[in-house]
Order: structure tokens, then C-alpha cells, then sequence
């Protein structure tokens, strides 16, 4: 039997979302994602499965579906992955459950991202809910960070019944996916309800709270049982490179974070300001990278290039992100590398110097190194660059926990039952690995819940 | 959390004072630390420095600029968010002798705490607050006179208390040979760079508040980013209090007008909503 082509995903159509800040896909309808659900071929060695970093029963997900069991298919999902809603959208799947689906070799996987957002969507819609606290402990945990790994982690240490308290810096919880990811990709409406709920069940959360600067690491210890650190890599890094200096050079997190936590898109209603001019260069391909650039075209640009030192092939971005993106005309310029930023005597960017560079032999990533080429050097004119190369772990939390071991980078190290090099004080998501993926700090968060849970009984 | 502001005032007509009700920032505050502030859920992130945090209550001295500071003025009587204390604290210990110098509203801020700070920690201090002329002089009760052992009050046109600006003024005492161990100093951005110059002359240690574009406060975004000694640091976490002597001024003076137009425009639209004047 020949299997049918993917059950295509609506839409909103380019050269009208450039011009807001709302999902891009509509998400499958019922009877589409029925549809979609019935490609699957209910494989007795599920691939998909071992694909997924936390190994979601996905066959029974979309047998679910299938059957029309929404309901049940969302429970179900929810007990491997707290927040099936936000994987679905942003998970690299091409990389993970749907890189690996047997049907990979036509072509056309099974979109397993976008029916585990359907699922998690009607649950969320229909109010399902799962089974909640058991009986109440006295024993007290401090989760530092709200992010996806200290989320997942309060999740599972609250149902388990311990009295749970979360500190976050920022004042609004959420992490990477509230400050980071832009609405028009995870709508913020959907982290929400994942936060209520956490409230909901008792979680204590509380905001602008930096542990190490308004309350110390010495404190939580002497109150807590336990404490775990989901402290993510926030930290931007520059280029160090002549010309950072200027203004409108920005990195990607401030471009961000002022457009997404503090809705400077929103501006002057609210009242944050973001300064976007008519060509603006993004450095890096990532998935960040895509973020800004397009955040950017939606605050009213009107040209923005991507800046990469490989070719887009090598990007290490999702690949609806780069297809959303380029859907968008935002350009990609490949095989280039700044040299310097130039500024005008008001000292604001008024361009690049980049070089062009070569690809030659594999580096450690397994992808060609590229090399410049000499002499190759030419100016290009932008008005905002945003430096978009990735981020490292906050040095301020750092500073503060003595004691605490870490790699030459900062990032936390952490024993397989996710324990710190201090008894008792244990760690996950990006903190702990660097930057990396949502799915992976939801299932590192969920880990060390248990292990805390192991540690606290056997004490 | 909405936080209950206690006290308001005319410091002249252009600074007002504050009081809020801020727990956990007054217990926690250290002379150098400075505050987050949201004054709506809509508000920008603002950075301010304190001047006195006593019964759980901080004090600020605020600028009626643009839109946030206007607005505060003319409606709120409570604060979103205070966040706080933010930065690092200056290093309270026995220099010797210690000049404080401000010359502007978040500097005079600072001049009263730095100074009780550095009093209570045994150093002889001397204070100095200079004002365009009188009619821009704060109330004394705000000022730093009782939490030093000398204290000057001047005037740029001369018109109260000593005449001229406090670097022209320190710059007199040390030509006359007066030792001094230490200058800490806040207020105008220019003043502040041009007493570093000043005082590199006398090699006297000279820690200046670096004002700078602040987001998350908490290392995350880069926006305040100052160049110290060639190397980058971040004013939020590593300051905002730095060596006078080793700052990239082009750039920590040319940053903080990165917004200029767009709070022009924030502020006419505060004005149509009729909440800014
Ligand atoms: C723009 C952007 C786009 C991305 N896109 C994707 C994607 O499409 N798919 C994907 O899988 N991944 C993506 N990622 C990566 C992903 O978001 C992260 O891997 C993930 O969020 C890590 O989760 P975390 O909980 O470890 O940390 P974070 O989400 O970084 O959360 C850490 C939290 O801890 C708080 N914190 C830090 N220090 C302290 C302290 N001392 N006290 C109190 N609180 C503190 C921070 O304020 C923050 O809220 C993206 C990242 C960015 C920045
Ligand atoms: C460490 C520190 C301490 C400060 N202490 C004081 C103080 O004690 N009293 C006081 O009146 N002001 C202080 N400021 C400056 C204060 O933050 C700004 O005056 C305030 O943001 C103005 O907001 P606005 O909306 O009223 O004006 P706007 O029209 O928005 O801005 C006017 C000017 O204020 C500065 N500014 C604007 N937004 C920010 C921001 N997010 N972060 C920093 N600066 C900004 C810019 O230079 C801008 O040109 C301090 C700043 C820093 C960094
Ligand atoms: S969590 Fe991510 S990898 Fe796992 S099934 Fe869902 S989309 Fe795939
Ligand atoms: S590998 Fe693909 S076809 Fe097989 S069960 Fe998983 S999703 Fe279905
Ligand atoms: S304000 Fe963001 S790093 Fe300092």
C-alpha cells in the first residue's frame, strides 16, 4: 500500500505575518491530524521512539489520535513530557522522533511534532487534567530558575507531594520560552497555562529573585532538603571584535528579551524601546539567529540578512525555521565572517566588514571548517547588526556558589543521577550542558526530580 | 506584587524623592547596590539608585525625563516590581580619608549612602553636593551633611554656599597637598570622566557610577556593557561602580542615548493618554 503525502500544515501566509507577531502554523485540526495520525504504520519496533530524548510512547500517541481518543493520547504523552505543547512546536524533529521514523526513507515522516501539539492543544482546550499531588511531605525543595528544566522538575517534585519553592530572576517565569522564543513561534499564552498550572498544584514561585545576588546560595541551603539549579545559559557571547562598541550593535539576547519579555513590539503601549533600522545583518545561523532575524523583519525591516561563516546546509537551526524564515525573504549570506563593525561619527553601526570564507576539511562538530580567503574583505552596509553566537552560563549565579564544580565554560557538572559536586544540590537543562534543546532540560529537570525524590527518602 | 510607595516629594522642580515599601531590598541593601524598578506591568525595567533603605523602605531621588519617570510623578502611588539589590556594593572598609562627590540626581542619591556606609566603617569622609545654583538645592534632610564629618554644599554659579563645581573645588585641596586616599563619585556621565582625568593627575583611586541602558540587570542581555581597561564588563553585575581611571568614555557616554527618539516618542504618547505632563 502507498503511503499518502504528509497531511500538509495551515498556514499563516508570508507577506501577512511578517507584519504581526502570531503563530505562523494553525495547528492540525481534528480531522487532520486524524489523517495524519492514520500514515502511520503502527511500526512493531517503533524508531520514532528511541529518537526522542525522552522517549515518548509516540506509537500509542498517534494510535490515540487515530482513534479519536484525544483525551487519553495527551495523558499519556504527559507522563514522559511535561509540556507536550511547547516540544511539539520547537523540538528539532528532523534530528530526533520524525529523523528517525522508518518512513524518513520516503520522505515524509510522520509529523510527530506537530500531532503532539495537537494532542497537548485539545487537552489544554478541553481542560484535561492529569492526577495531581500526592499526599503532602514536609520536606522542603528549592528549584532555581523557571525555565523548562526547573519547570518540568517542580512539576514531578510537587506531584511526588514535597513543599516546593522556585526562584527566578526576571519577573515573569518561564525561562528561554517566555524571554527567548518569540510568540509567533511559541505563543506565550500556552507557556502560561503551563505555569498556572504549576501554581495551581502548589508550587510557591517566586520572581525577581536572583539567588547569589537578593538571596544566597548559602541561604537555600541551610533551608532546603534540596536544591536544584536550572539556571540555564543566558549569557551572551561577543564576538570581540573592533566596532561592538557602537550603538545598535546588539546581541541577541537583549534584541530578544526586549522584544519578547518586555513586548517592545508593542511599543509605545508598552514601553520598552527596540531600534531596528532598514538593513539589519544577524551573525549566526542557529536557531536564535532565525528568531531575530525574523523578529526583526516584523518590527519593520526591510531587509535582514542572515550572516554565516559555513552554508545553510551546515546550520544548526530547525529546519521549518530556516524554511519560515527564508518564506519570508529574509537572505542568507552565506560564507562570510565579520572582520569589524564601522560606525559613523555619531558613533552609531553603519556596516560590516566581512571576509568570504572557504570550506575545507571537518572540524570537531563534523562539519567542514571554514577558512577565510586573504584579501577577500569588502564592506557591507547595515544600520542594526545583532550577534546571534550562542550563549554561555550566567557568571553571576557562578560567582556565588563556591564550591560548585564547573568545565572551563562555566557549565555546571553533574553525575548521572544529575547530582552537583555538592551533596544535595542538583542540576539540569542548559546550566548543566550548555545550550541546547527544550525537550532535553524538560527531561533532565523530570531525572533529577527522582533522584531527588531517591535522596530525600534514603536520608 | 504591587508595592505601596509611602512617601513623595518635591526635591526641586525638576527631582522628586520616593519612598516604597521594598522588604527585601532594604534588608539586603549595601551602599553601591541600586534598584530594578517597573513602575506598570507595562513599564519598561528601569535601574535607580538608593539612597536610604530603613524600615523595610527604600528612598530614591528621581529625574523627571521621559515617560516612566513622568508618569510616576503625576499618577502612580504604587511600583509593579522593585527589584533589588542589584550590582555590586562598593567595598566598605577604612581607606583613610574619602571624598564623595555628586553633582546630579542619582549621585546625590548615592552620596548619602556612600557616605554613612563609609562613616560607620571609620573613615574620615568628606562629602560634596554641587548644584547648578540655589534654587536647585535639595531639602537638607536629604542631603548627606549629618552622615559625614565635612560636608560642602556648592553652588556652580555661586548663589548659596561655596562657590564652583566639586572638581574644581577637590582639585584646589589637592594642589594644596591635601591627602586623600580614595574619590567616589556619581552623577553627570561628562563631570565624571573629566574628574578621572582630574584626579589620574594626583593618583588618587577614583570609583565612579558608569549610568548605562540596563534590561534584565542580572548579566543576561548585554545592553550595559562598558569597557573597562580593554576588557568588557558588564555594569549590572560587575558594577555599576568602576575605576574612573580605566574606562572607555566614547563609548559609556554615547551608549545611554541609544533611544533618544523613541523616548521622545513614549513620552508624547504618555502625554495623549493625559498621564504625563
Ligand atoms: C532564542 C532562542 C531560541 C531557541 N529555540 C529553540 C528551539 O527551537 N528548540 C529547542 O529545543 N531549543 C531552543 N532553544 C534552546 C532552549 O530554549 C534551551 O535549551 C532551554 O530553554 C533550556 O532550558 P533551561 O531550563 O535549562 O534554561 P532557561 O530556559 O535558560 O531558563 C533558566 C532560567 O533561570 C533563571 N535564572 C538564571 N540564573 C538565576 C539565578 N541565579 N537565580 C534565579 N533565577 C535564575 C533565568 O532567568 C531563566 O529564566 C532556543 C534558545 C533561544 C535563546
Ligand atoms: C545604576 C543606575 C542608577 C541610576 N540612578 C538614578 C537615580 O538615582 N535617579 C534618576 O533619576 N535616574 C537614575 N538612573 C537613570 C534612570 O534609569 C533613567 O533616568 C530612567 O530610566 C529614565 O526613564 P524615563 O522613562 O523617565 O526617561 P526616558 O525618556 O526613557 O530616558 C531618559 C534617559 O534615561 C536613560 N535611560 C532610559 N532607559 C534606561 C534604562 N532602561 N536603563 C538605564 N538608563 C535608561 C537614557 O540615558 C535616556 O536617554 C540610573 C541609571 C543607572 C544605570
Ligand atoms: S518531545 Fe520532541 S523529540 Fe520527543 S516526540 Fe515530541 S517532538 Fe519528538
Ligand atoms: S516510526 Fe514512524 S511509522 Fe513507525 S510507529 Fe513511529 S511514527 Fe509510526
Ligand atoms: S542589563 Fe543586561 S547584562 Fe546588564
Amino acid at each position: 500500500m502507498a503511503i499518502k503525502p504528509r497531511v500538509p500544515v495551515r498556514e499563516q501566509p508570508a507577506e501577512e505575518r511578517i507584519h504581526n507577531f502570531n503563530s505562523v502554523p494553525y495547528g492540525y485540526s481534528e480531522e487532520e491530524a486524524i489523517a495524519e495520525a492514520q500514515r502511520c504504520i503502527q511500526c512493531p519496533n517503533p524508531t520514532c521512539e528511541a529518537g526522542c530524548p525522552v522517549n515518548i510512547k509516540i506509537k500509542d500517541m498517534i494510535r490515540l489520535i487515530k482513534e479519536g481518543k484525544f483525551a487519553e493520547s495527551y495523558l499519556l504523552t504527559k507522563q514522559d513530557n511535561a509540556f507536550p505543547a511547547c516540544t511539539g512546536r520547537v523540538c528539532p524533529q528532523e534530528d530526533q522522533c520524525e529523523g528517525v521514523c522508518i518512513l524518513v526513507k520516503t520522505g515524509q515522516p510522520i509529523n510527530i511534532g506537530k500531532l503532539e501539539a495537537f494532542v497537548a492543544d485539545w487537552g489544554r482546550e478541553h481542560n484535561v487534567t492529569e492526577e495531581t499531588v500526592s499526599a503532602s511531605k514536609e520536606k522542603k525543595v528549592a528549584v532555581v530558575g523557571s525555565g523548562p528544566a526547573g519547570l518540568a522538575c517542580a512539576a514531578e517534585l510537587r506531584k511526588f507531594g514535597y513543599q516546593v519553592t522556585m526562584f527566578e530572576t526576571l519577573h515573569k517565569p518561564g525561562g528561554v520560552l517566555v524571554y527567548g522564543i518569540p510568540n509567533f513561534r511559541l505563543p506565550k499564552e500556552i507557556v502560561q497555562h503551563e505555569i498556572d498550572y504549576l501554581e495551581e498544584i502548589g508550587v510557591d514561585i517566586q520572581l525577581n529573585m536572583t539567588v547569589g545576588q537578593n538571596i544566597s546560595f548559602d541561604e537555600l541551603r541551610e533551608n532546603y532538603d534540596a536544591i536544584f539549579l536550572g539556571t540555564g545559559a543566558g549569557a551572551p557571547q561577543f564576538m570581540g571584535i573592533e566596532g561592538e562598541k557602537l550603538n545598535g550593535v546588539y546581541s541577541a539576547n537583549e534584541f530578544l528579551i526586549r522584544a519578547n519579555l518586555m513586548k517592545s513590539y508593542l511599543f509605545p503601549e508598552w514601553d520598552t524601546p527596540i531600534s531596528v533600522g532598514k538593513k539589519v545583518g544577524v551573525v549566526g545561523a542557529g536557531n536564535v539567529a532565525m528568531d531575530a532575524a525574523r523578529t526583526a523583519l516584523r518590527l519593520g525591516a526591510d531587509e535582514v540578512y542572515i550572516i554565516y561563516r559555513r552554508t545553510m546546509e551546515f546550520s544548526p537551526a530547525r529546519n521549518e525555521e530556516i524554511e519560515h524564515a527564508r518564506e519570508e525573504g529574509i537572505i542568507f549570506k552565506e560564507l562570510v565572517n565579520p572582520v569589524r563593525f564601522v560606525g559613523n561619527d555619531q558613533g552609531w553601526v553603519t556596516g560590516v566588514e566581512l571576509i568570504k570564507m572557504e570550506l575545507s576539511e571537518q572540524d570537531s562538530s563534523g562539519r567542514p571548517r571554514p577558512v577565510p580567503v586573504e584579501g577577500s574583505e569588502f564592506i557591507m552596509e547595515l544600520d542594526t547588526v545583532i550577534e546571534a553566537l550562542g550563549t554561555v552560563p550566567n557568571r553571576l549565579f557562578l560567582s556565588r556558589a563556591p564550591g560548585l564544580k564547573t568545565d572551563r565554560k562555566g557549565v555546571i557538572l553533574a553525575d548521572d543521577n544529575r547530582m552537583t559536586s555538592i551533596e544535595g544540590v542538583f542540576g539540569g537543562g542548559d546550566a548543566t550542558s550548555g545550550a541546547a534543546t527544550v525537550i532535553k532540560a524538560l527531561g533532565e529537570g523530570k531525572r533529577a526530580a527522582e533522584s531527588i525524590r531517591d535522596y530525600l527518602e534514603g536520608k | 506584587m504591587s508595592h505601596k510607595i509611602t512617601r513623595k516629594m518635591d526635591l526641586n522642580s525638576d527631582d522628586f524623592y520616593v519612598e516604597v515599601e521594598a522588604p527585601l531590598v532594604a534588608e539586603r541593601f549595601r551602599a553601591g547596590n541600586f534598584t530594578i524598578l517597573m513602575t506598570v506591568p507595562h513599564g519598561e525595567r528601569i535601574p535607580m539608585s538608593i539612597m536610604k533603605a530603613e524600615d523595610g523602605k527604600i528612598s530614591m531621588f528621581i529625574k523627571k525625563l521621559g515617560k516612566t519617570s513622568r508618569e510616576l510623578y503625576k499618577e502612580l502611588d504604587t511600583f509593579e516590581n522593585v527589584i533589588g539589590p542589584m550590582g555590586k556594593p562598593i567595598d566598605i572598609k577604612n581607606y583613610g580619608t574619602v571624598v564623595v562627590a555628586s553633582d546630579l540626581v542619582c549621585g546625590h542619591a548615592e552620596n548619602y549612602a556612600i557616605c554613612k556606609a563609609l562613616k560607620e566603617a571609620g573613615n574620615k569622609v568628606i562629602s560634596y553636593q554641587t548644584f547648578p545654583t540655589e534654587k536647585e538645592i535639595y531639602p537638607e534632610e536629604v542631603l548627606a551633611n549629618d552622615v559625614c564629618d565635612e560636608f560642602h554644599l556648592t553652588t556652580e554659579d555661586g548663589s548659596k554656599g561655596e562657590e564652583g563645581h566639586y572638581i574644581d573645588l577637590l582639585e584646589e585641596r589637592l594642589e594644596n597637598g591635601e591627602k586623600v586616599d580614595i574619590v567616589f563619585a556619581g552623577g553627570s556621565l561628562p563631570n565624571l570622566k573629566e574628574l578621572g582625568e582630574m584626579t589620574k593627575e594626583y593618583n588618587i583611586p577614583t570609583i565612579v557610577t558608569v549610568r548605562q541602558i540596563m534590561v534584565d540587570a542580572s548579566g543576561m542581555c548585554g545592553a550595559c556593557r562598558v569597557f573597562v581597561d580593554g576588557e568588557m564588563q558588564l555594569a549590572c553585575i560587575d558594577g555599576p561602580m568602576f575605576d574612573a581611571h580605566k574606562i572607555d568614555w566614547g563609548a559609556a557616554l554615547r551608549r545611554p542615548k541609544m533611544y533618544a527618539e523613541m523616548e521622545k516618542v513614549a513620552l508624547e504618547h504618555c502625554k495623549e493618554l493625559g498621564r504625563c505632563e
